[in-house]
């Protein structure tokens, strides 16, 4: 970041390393443009134009899609469900993924490689029991009911991160702890969970995502607007002989937005509580 | 003192085995047993019929190309994107002019549905007026323009390109793990006379290996568990060209109703994927105690 | 301490919402009463921007205030037509069906039945003079298996073709073409003309494309009509099947645009509605994107003509109609009976064609002069439609629903020239062969 380097060839890495950084950012702001755009565009324009501007700039489309889809509602739905799941699921992983990290038990081995198992079980086999367990919990089309589901659906990640960054922390600093006379929570919720908040983090970040994105559950799960979620809301603006792009991505744009927002300040957050150095030895 | 921590061993594990137990016991026993049934949606009973689904499996061409797509894509997902994804982290750990911002912004693409990035996909890959052939011809290429999801030369790169470049979550973990180490090894690396390329492949990557085994798993179950965005592009064609194991998975399960030959192809997914696992744990030493 | 009273602070405070969520769970889908009221929930995806949705909600405000205070419908809306299948068939592994059903283009009726969970309608069919008159020989033969009626129908899927009247007459074509030949002397006109002839799509099973490959194979001999006829065909390697995927493999090389291949139906709605294209079959819920100026330029409706296939063909055949399902408190069985009648009574498919132009599924319901004033263009298809010589329903209907897919996966290789018509067809035997 040095800029007054005189060494072409570092200057040429530098380069290249400012490239690559502006690189990954069209990419990832490329989509984003693309959907904003379109929210503006006609269904034609949207049907026979690559990226170009839209002809006129009018709401039309998002006033479409609030009247077409419940959309607000099920937005508000997805930031109850997905934020309890982020809690909920941080907190409980975060326990599990310690003791793998630390402690020795019989069938430790075995038993994280069962649970394990769970990140590669594909989707398909999953909707009908869990159809069935959601159901006998009588939990069908409640918010309850997904977040119990989003939360598993999420365990294996956060399992994997969390154990990782757990391993990652140096063993001196809960033995000082239980030399000082810390018991095991108090050293955990004390000691380890301060050290392992770019874990947190990280995992927070992929539970609130893979809760926030996730369609096949809340179709199968859901009946009514008291628990749906943002993505169903989508559907709305397709089917087999019809279609409204224009409001198809003026909802996208809603869904996107204020995320993106939420997200920016929760990263924000996290990052001042990294550097202000908690895991200094 | 031995028993008290025994019993917060119990409690601290107990919710993850209780929603184990609750979500995933049963689909998993189910996916291995009706593997050796004939089990369909539409009949009302299971008849056992041994190997015989693994059978008609291995013996199907669609399975050997599904099975080698699945391979590549877990490849190239665990090697040039996960690459990818710490290359930025370890530039961005350096706190470079706008990092956050970037931060931020590779987390994008992640946030907005499948649905719409397949469609974005479609429409840049679009023959009459997408973004690449009016490049191409913009700059005299005109020749090279074609139909990029549905030429079978070309379906398998252009679907992987509508993931790959997506590399949010590797750079959000890395990056966490690198903001977390230690400053005083970085200095200790730069007063030995290391210049900042050696810091970074010396120090810091060998620091990062836990955390960069971690998002080698992610992205090979990702693989694994890929469906929807081939879906929306391809189709998994022309023919079977861009067809992976959840897609040849998908048919069985909703084309064909045919459960018992579904869940066979799910055990091939669940075996690969602790095959895969145990690969990338070995060779990234992710079990290893040792700090 | 203070930390660890914080962190149980936050666990109480989240147990507390998540206790809060859950709502009581009252009338899920199995019906239950409320004031002796039976509570029918009703899953459809005909909502959203569905063309039907305005008259399914329509319905259920008549049917819910002419049965005020006994039955009442819920409306559960799943948008998306793939996603109304799936739930429904998650549901019908688990036994746990709503108690009606509409079957659709999707075919439900045969796998509820294969699951013995559909209510037999025939007793009350038979006692109902009114309900039986709308019963065509064709609605018998979509809604009943082996002399049992189990479903009655409300919407008929009557399907032609649209041309562009203007670039029509820049190429100099006066009508549409009596014979295939004519027709594809046609295409070449047009071409010559710098005009697309065709709209075609490969993705999301080629709706459009299949149109013109059935078309073909129902009017080149007696048993390819045999054949369209019949319940999931599983033999492809016929010579009729092979000589029509032979034409439309001309079709996708030399007729069409671009696009077509891995283009969706949006994209040849799209080309046809932008003047791109001269042709697209499809039925006649297009007909409200004529004047949709979203989707084209105003006054497009007037440039559009209607026409049914050459050799005098068209695709007119009832869809599969509302079912009931098997329910354990018969009083729920009485009330989706009386629901599924009220559905698909006369007065709801005219309600359907004043409504939104949806053509009725019995011949008994005539086109009423505001629906003649609404939609002309429908008026005018449905009297050609009357001449055609011959009949019968669309490929996708009655095939092996895993098709659908080989379809759109092998539809671009037979364009590129990787397979070829003989290729196509024994790639779609293999996976029908597949189903048993």
């Amino acid at each position: 970041m040095n800029t007054n380097t005189i060494n072409p060839r570092d200057r040429l890495l530098a380069a290249l390393k400012y490239l690559f950084v502006i690189a990954c950012v069209i990419a990832a702001l490329f989509p984003l443009l693309w959907v904003f755009m379109s929210s503006f565009k006609s269904n034609s324009e949207i049907l026979s134009s690559g990226v170009s501007l839209p002809k006129s700039f009018n709401f039309s489309g998002y006033i479409d899609a609030l009247r077409i889809s419940p959309i607000l509602k099920y937005f508000a739905n997805s930031v109850l469900i997905a934020g309890v799941v982020t809690f909920v699921n941080v907190l409980l992983l975060s326990m599990a993924g310690y003791v793998f990290a630390r402690c020795q038990f019989f069938g430790k081995k075995f038993l994280y490689f069962l649970l394990s198992l769970s990140m590669v079980i594909p989707m398909t086999a999953l909707l009908h029991p869990v159809y069935i367990v959601v159901n006998s919990l009588q939990l069908y089309d409640t918010k309850l009911g997904l977040i119990l589901v989003y939360t598993a659906l999420n365990m294996p990640m956060s399992l994997l991160i969390m154990r990782s960054t757990f391993q990652g922390i140096p063993r001196a600093l809960e033995e000082a702890a239980y030399v000082d006379g810390a018991g095991f929570v108090r050293t955990f919720f004390q000691i380890m969970l301060p050290c392992a908040k770019g874990g947190l983090a990280s995992s927070a970040v992929l539970a609130f995502l893979g809760s926030w994105n996730e369609f096949t559950f809340a179709l199968v799960l859901t009946s009514g607007e008291s628990a749906r979620t943002l993505p169903l809301s989508l559907s709305y603006f397709t089917s087999q002989f019809s279609f409204n792009y224009t409001a198809l991505f003026a909802a996208v744009t809603i869904a996107v937005i204020p995320s993106i927002l939420v997200f920016a300040i929760f990263q924000e957050q996290v990052i001042s509580s990294l550097t202000a150095g908690a895991v200094k030895e | 003192m031995m028993n008290t921590k025994k019993r917060w061993i119990v409690i601290f594990l107990l919710p993850t085995v209780a929603l184990f137990l609750l979500i995933y016991l049963v689909p998993l026993l189910i996916v291995f047993v009706t593997s050796f049934f004939d089990y369909r949606l539409t009949a009302s009973e299971l008849s056992f019929v041994g190997l015989s689904n693994y059978i008609s499996l291995f013996g199907d061409p669609d399975f050997h190309k599904a099975f080698s797509n699945t391979i590549i894509w877990i490849l190239i997902q665990c090697t040039l994107h996960v690459g990818m994804g710490t290359l930025l982290a370890l530039i961005l750990y350096k706190k470079v002019r706008g990092w956050k911002f970037v931060r931020t912004v590779y987390m994008i693409p992640n946030i907005i549905s499948n649905a719409a990035m397949g469609m974005i996909f479609l429409n840049i890959f679009n023959p009459s007026y997408g973004v690449l052939n009016s490049i191409l011809k913009s700059v005299g290429l005109g020749h090279l323009a074609k139909n990029w999801l549905m030429d079978s030369a070309t379906a398998f790169p252009a679907v992987t390109l509508v993931w790959f470049l997506f590399a949010g979550y590797t750079t959000t973990l890395v990056l966490s793990s690198a903001l977390s180490v230690d400053e005083s090894l970085i200095e200790a690396a730069k007063i030995d006379g290391a210049s900042p390329v050696q810091t970074d492949l010396f120090v810091m990557l060998p620091l990062l290996r836990k955390m960069i085994g971690t998002t080698m798993v992610m992205a090979a179950t990702y693989m694994l568990q890929m469906f929807d965005l081939i879906y929306i592009t391809t189709g998994g064609g022309p023919g079977k060209a861009t067809t992976n194991l959840p897609l040849l998975l998908y048919g069985a399960y909703k084309g064909e109703n045919n459960y018992g030959y579904a869940n066979t192809i799910g055990v091939v997914i669940v075996l690969m994927g602790i095959a895969v696992m145990a690969i990338i744990n070995k060779v990234m030493k992710v079990n290893d105690d040792e700090y | 301490m203070k930390k660890l009273l914080v962190v149980l602070l936050i666990t109480a405070m989240v147990v507390g919402m998540v206790s809060g969520c859950s709502k009581k769970a009252d009338n899920k889908k199995s019906s239950t009463n409320k004031d002796g009221e039976i509570v029918l929930n009703y899953p459809t995806f005909q909502c959203g921007v569905n063309t039907a949705a305005e008259v399914v909600a329509k319905l259920v405000e008549e049917f819910n205030e002419k049965y005020d205070g006994k039955y009442e419908i819920k409306l559960e809306e799943i948008p998306g037509d793939t996603n109304y299948v799936d739930k429904i068939k998650v549901q019908l592994g688990t036994g746990d069906l709503p108690p009606v059903i509409y079957g659709g283009g999707f075919n439900l009726l045969d796998l509820a039945l294969a699951k013995d969970l559909v209510v037999d309608l025939t007793e009350k069919v038979d006692a109902d003079s009114e309900w039986k008159d709308l019963y065509s020989e064709a609605a018998l033969t979509t809604n009943s298996r082996d002399g049992k009626i189990y479903a009655s129908s409300v919407e008929g899927s009557l399907v032609g073709y649209f041309y562009n009247k203007e670039l029509f007459d820049k190429a100099g074509i006066k009508e549409p073409a009596k014979t295939w030949d004519e027709f594809f002397a046609q295409c070449e006109t047009l071409k010559k003309a710098g005009i697309t002839p065709l709209s075609m799509d490969t993705a999301d099973s080629a709706w459009v494309t299949q149109l013109w490959l059935g078309a073909l194979v129902a009017t080149d001999n007696e048993s390819g009509l045999d054949f369209m006829k019949t319940m999931n065909p599983t033999d492809y390697n016929t010579p009729e099947m092979i000589a029509a995927v032979e034409k439309v493999q001309k079709m996708l090389k030399e007729y069409t645009t671009l696009d077509a291949i891995g283009g969706k139906y949006e994209q040849a709605a799209n080309n046809f509605l932008s003047g791109q294209t001269a042709m697209i079959a499809n039925g006649p819920w297009m007909i409200g994107d004529f004047t949709d100026e979203t989707k084209t330029t105003k006054d497009f409706a007037d440039k559009v003509g209607t026409a049914i296939y050459p050799d005098s063909f068209v695709y007119d055949a009832p869809i599969q109609g509302y079912f009931v399902t098997k329910q354990s408190d018969p009083k729920v069985e009485e009330a989706a009976i009386e629901m599924v009648k009220f559905f698909t009574s006369a007065h709801a498919q005219q309600l359907g064609l004043d409504l939104q132009g949806m053509v009725p599924a019995s011949d008994t319901v005539k086109v009423s002069d505001e629906a003649k004033d609404k939609f002309p263009l429908l008026s005018e298809f449905i009297e050609l439609a009357a001449d055609a010589e011959t009949r019968t329903d669309n490929m996708q209907a009655t095939m092996y629903s895993n098709l659908l897919d080989t379809i759109s996966q092998e539809l671009p290789r037979l364009q590129s020239g990787d397979i070829d018509a003989k290729g196509f067809c024994e790639i779609m035997s293999k996976d029908a062969a597949k189903n048993s």
